[in-house]
């Protein structure tokens, strides 16, 4: 039984259909990457999930008991963990006491034996203390315990925040872009956390993340958000090829790849084969942009010789495609992407990938699309998202 | 703050709060003691010591209890309340009425009162939930202001206008008596305020005024807590309001208008806001037996009536004027009122090292600048 079973989930708000028809499991123990463009609506279904919002339709079942309609602290007291966007926190009072304020509801005492000042009352204090400095520990946070929260960096804000989930005694992790602010040393450390907290508390997670180096090294599995449908699902390295989500990231929104490419009635055959050759798929055609189109005859022709092989292949023109959004580069950069799969051991191809298209795409593309733009280190699909 | 922090030197002893090796010297500890003695006598031996100034010296008690039951409001959750003064007088009313006309023994009027307040505050508080700021302070001003022209106008309960007696029993009839069990009663609301504030009850508070979302989160039920503070806001109102009765043994609706309600805003606000030292003082200050008592002593009045432009005729304005100028420095010097200033020293009472600069270990309820955000 997956641990939050998500079914058919959809909200509208006045005349925006935030998310229609959203199905996401999370199983005992995974780490699932939810990333998509911006406004694809995955801060929503977080909220969703989490209780903020209270879906038109749809379900969301935690270890098998509907919780569909269930406030967000009674959520939160069950074992649903979870960070914001922006930072949640009680900005005035120090990371200790936020972090103690976190165990809010494991608290054994009643309000009303705390106002009285019973004995028991003073016990558990102190061990709601202890704890929160255990977390500090844990997180290498000590040294800003008794520091007002509002005035720490974004990126301390970011780990003491997940410290403070931490504190809630989760069951499920769901972090909303736990990375943000964080240079990419800070962000592969953050990985490396992630996976050890998994190790020590057993945690199950859901994150929303735009960083991809992170969400390929954590994940195990993914799912694409985009105009409020899931647009495809999968292992975050297929995910990275999937042309699909490459379209959706690189969107219509790119003039000069718009420019350069030419729509033609094979194309778009062929882009079509590719998407029912691919596992998931629920995205409709005729909102995929034009990208799309561009890249897919590519992979389609290399899946035509072997599916997996494609897959490996594809990074490498997706990355120099979105790296020079020039006609001239991409087209020939791609057919020496499907030839080097052919050759190269295929392990080989996967791995230059992320490193190739690393270096070269956050100057431009970014500055075109998503002026808000602020990890430099992002690469190939994430360089639209914004924060 | 003096309280607060006394006790958790006192008793975190060890915690990392209490890391800092900071400990007052022998003769550090001795002039504390001296300044908590010297302290201790003037409230309980000078002030009671002359019935008269034992009386103006309990309206300064029960001021400093509905100081207390307001900053739950606008310090803890945030939110302005303008219609203290209806909860005040319906724990007046409710306490004189069951005593006189339907007597019901002391200590069951004031539960009496402090039930019916609670009811009164639970009602406002369910409106809060769906209203915040500045539309809810016009509500509570709405409720202050309705109180005033219908329950208080009752003739069942005015006694047709002349004011509904409230007696004292015989035990509390000397006005010292009176005073003592007032400041007891302080003392328990107190306590109650500061294990508010150092509990789980504080910290949910204190999250949901920041950020309702966020306290949800955290497992915070952020409907029942908003409910919990304007309750314990109402019903220590109530407590204050039937001792505010028995004061003067006789309630009028008059007593309670809305001049009153903006005495109780001020005080709060000059006080200081989240500081139990900060409000009780702005509350002394405010009340009959601070700056209005000020100017009736003799010296004082003299020399202030001598002032050119001032004169007798107009020293009556005096305790208002300063009122006023009080408020506009505290709003735009010092958002932390009296007790920002005096944090320097109520920190040093309570064991720390002196220092002008504060020091960062406040407490959950200490707020740095925070003002009701209406």
């Amino acid at each position: 039984m997956p641990v939050l079973e998500v079914r058919d989930l959809s909200i509208r708000f006045g005349g925006l259909q935030a998310l229609e028809g959203v199905n996401i499991d999370v199983n005992e123990w995974e780490i699932v990457g939810l990333i998509g463009p911006n406004g694809a609506g995955k801060t929503t279904a977080f909220n969703c999930i989490t209780g903020f919002y209270k879906p038109n339709t749809g379900s969301v079942r935690y270890r098998g008991q509907d919780v569909t309609r269930m406030p967000p602290h009674r959520k939160a007291a069950m074992g649903f963990g979870r960070t914001f966007q922006n930072v949640g926190m009680v900005k005035s009072a120090t990371a200790l006491e936020n972090l103690k304020t976190a165990q809010h509801a494991k608290i054994g005492y009643d309000v009303m034996s705390g106002l009285a000042g019973a004995s028991a009352t003073w016990r558990e204090e102190k061990e709601l203390e202890d704890k929160a400095n255990a977390i500090l520990d844990l997180l290498d946070l000590s040294s800003i315990r008794s520091t007002k929260v509002g005035g720490l960096s974004y990126g301390t804000l970011k780990l003491l925040e997940l410290g403070c989930a931490l504190a809630t005694d989760p069951d499920i992790l769901l972090l909303d872009e736990p990375s943000s602010g964080m240079g990419p040393d800070e962000s592969d450390e953050l990985g490396e956390r992630l996976l050890v907290l998994r190790k020590e508390f057993g945690l199950t997670m859901l994150l929303i993340e735009h960083h991809v180096p992170l969400v390929l090294r954590v994940c195990d599995h993914v799912y694409v958000l985009n105009f409020g449908r899931l647009l495809a699902e999968g292992q975050p390295s297929v995910i990275q090829t999937h042309p699909e989500v490459v379209a959706a990231y690189l969107g219509g929104e790119a003039p000069e790849a718009l420019a350069q490419t030419q729509v033609t009635d094979e194309d778009a055959a062929l882009d079509e084969a590719t998407s029912d050759a691919l596992e998931h798929d629920a995205a409709d055609a005729p909102a995929r942009r034009t990208p799309a189109r561009k890249t897919s005859p590519r992979k389609a022709a290399a899946k035509a010789s072997t599916k997996s092989a494609a897959k490996s292949a594809a990074p490498k023109a997706t990355a120099a495609k979105s790296a020079a959004p020039k006609a001239t580069a991409a087209k020939s950069a791609a057919p020496k992407a499907t030839a080097a799969k052919a050759t190269a051991p295929k392990p080989a191809a996967s791995e230059g990938t992320p490193a190739a298209a690393k270096k070269a795409p956050a100057k431009r593309a970014p500055r075109k699309v998503a002026p808000a733009d602020e990890t430099a280190s992002m690469q190939a699909g994430a360089d639209e998202e914004t924060a | 703050m003096a309280v607060t922090q006394a006790a958790a030197v006192g008793v975190d002893a060890g915690t990392p709060e209490a890391a800092r090796p900071f400990r007052p010297s022998l003769p550090g500890l001795v002039l504390r003691g001296l300044i908590f003695a010297g302290l201790a006598y003037v409230v309980l031996a000078v002030l009671p010591a002359n019935a008269d100034r034992a009386g103006k010296a309990s309206d300064a008690v029960v001021f400093a209890m509905v100081g207390i039951s307001l900053n739950i409001i606008i310090g803890y959750t945030g939110q302005l309340s303008l219609g203290h003064q209806g909860f005040v007088g319906a724990g007046a009313f409710a306490a004189a009425y069951s005593s006189t006309k339907q007597g019901a023994p002391f200590f069951l009027a004031l539960l009496i009162a402090m039930a019916v307040t609670g009811i009164f505050a639970l009602l406002l508080g369910l409106v809060a939930l769906r209203i915040t700021g500045l539309y809810l302070a016009l509500i509570t001003l709405v409720f202050g202001l309705t109180l005033e022209v219908s329950l208080f106008e009752v003739q069942e309960f005015t006694n047709g206008g002349q004011g509904q007696p409230a007696l004292r029993p015989d035990w509390l009839i000397e006005n010292s008596r009176f005073y003592y069990f007032g400041l007891a009663l302080l003392t328990v609301i107190v306590y109650v305020d500061w294990r508010l504030t150092r509990t789980k009850t504080g910290r949910a508070l204190l999250a949901l005024r920041e950020n309702e979302r966020v306290a949800a989160a955290f497992g915070i039920n952020v409907t029942a807590y908003k409910l919990l503070a304007f309750v314990m806001s109402g019903v220590i109102a109530g407590l204050a309001g039937a001792l505010f009765g028995y004061r003067f043994e006789n309630v009028t609706g008059a007593d309670f208008d809305f001049f009153l309600a903006l005495t109780y805003v001020l005080m709060v606000v000059v006080g200081g806001l989240n500081s139990r030292v900060g409000v009780i003082l702005g509350a002394v200050l405010f009340s009959p037996f601070g700056l209005d008592n000020l100017f009736e002593i003799d010296s004082v009045h003299d020399f202030v009536a001598g002032i050119p432009g001032i004169g007798e005729g107009r020293i009556q304005f005096m305790p208002r004027m300063i009122g006023a100028f009080l408020l506009i420095q505290t709003v735009v010097l010092n958002p932390g009122g009296i007790a920002q200033q005096l944090r320097p020293l109520t920190s040093w009472l309570g064991g720390k090292k002196f220092s002008l600069h504060g020091d960062k270990d406040s407490g959950p309820g200490v707020v740095e600048g925070s003002s009701a955000r209406a």
